[in-house]
């Protein structure tokens, strides 16, 4: 279990120390200005990009589940308390 | 608790954390950069009152429903209403900002196309809320 929760602690904190630095060490140059069209479209696309690969991952194992454990599947098995007929 | 194993959702949980981490820490730096205003940034007072905007520079200037400023240049905007509540859009520069009675609000941007651009009201403010529209033009410097 504790590797299993260091392991999640890691892989949470190699996300977020570089973001934490490619924040810090944003300049403030005079005189060069920042594109806010070419940053606040790029926000969006990044986090489209999060947000539809989280989706379809969510929705494909929704439909896994369906499809695998629905009753009619050949593969399908009673649990424990079907088996035995008592719930 | 069954005696199945645990480590897919342990998994699942760390992502998760990963994602919510980069998405805030992504949208937090966007918004950080976006809101540090440039020292130099000359000063626009726009007013919005039903159904016109008008636009104030620093030397006193004055233009109603028509704005110029210079390519290259970093304006900072103050933005007040009159009477009720107006949202200032540039859709071009994704400049977006509401007027509010009473209150003024910020926001600025830095053109670095030439041209002629849309500025409308995206907050609807009465009867002819459709055509509280303005033009911008962007000018090279020293045009």
């Amino acid at each position: 279990m504790k590797v299993i929760i260091g392991f999640g602690l890691v892989l949470a904190l190699l996300i977020v120390l570089p973001s934490v630095q490619n924040v810090m060490a944003a300049g403030d140059t005079p005189g060069e200005y920042l594109d806010r069209k070419e940053l606040i479209w790029g926000l969006f696309y990044r986090l489209m990009i999060v947000a539809f690969t989280v989706g379809t991952v969510v929705s494909g194992m929704i439909v896994w589940l369906v499809l695998r454990f629905r009753e009619s599947n050949p593969k399908a098995k009673p649990t424990s308390y079907e088996a035995e007929g008592n719930w | 608790m069954s005696g199945h194993s645990h480590w897919p959702e342990w998994i699942y949980v760390a992502v998760v954390i990963a994602l919510m981490c980069y998405v805030g820490a992504e949208a937090w730096n966007v918004e950080r950069l976006i809101e540090h205003v440039p020292e130099d940034a000359k000063l626009i007072t726009v007013t919005g009152q039903q159904w016109l905007w008008t636009f104030e520079h620093e030397d006193g200037t004055k233009e109603i429903g028509e704005l110029h400023l210079e390519k290259g240049e970093a304006y900072r905007f103050e933005i007040h209403s009159k009477d009720v509540i107006h949202s200032f859009n540039i859709h071009e520069y994704t400049v977006l900002m509401d007027a509010v009675p009473g209150r003024v609000n910020h926001v600025w941007f830095s053109p670095n196309v030439a041209g002629e651009f849309d500025i409308q009201c995206r907050e609807y403010c009465g009867l002819i809320h459709y055509n509280m529209r303005g033009t911008l033009f962007v000018e090279d410097k020293g045009a």
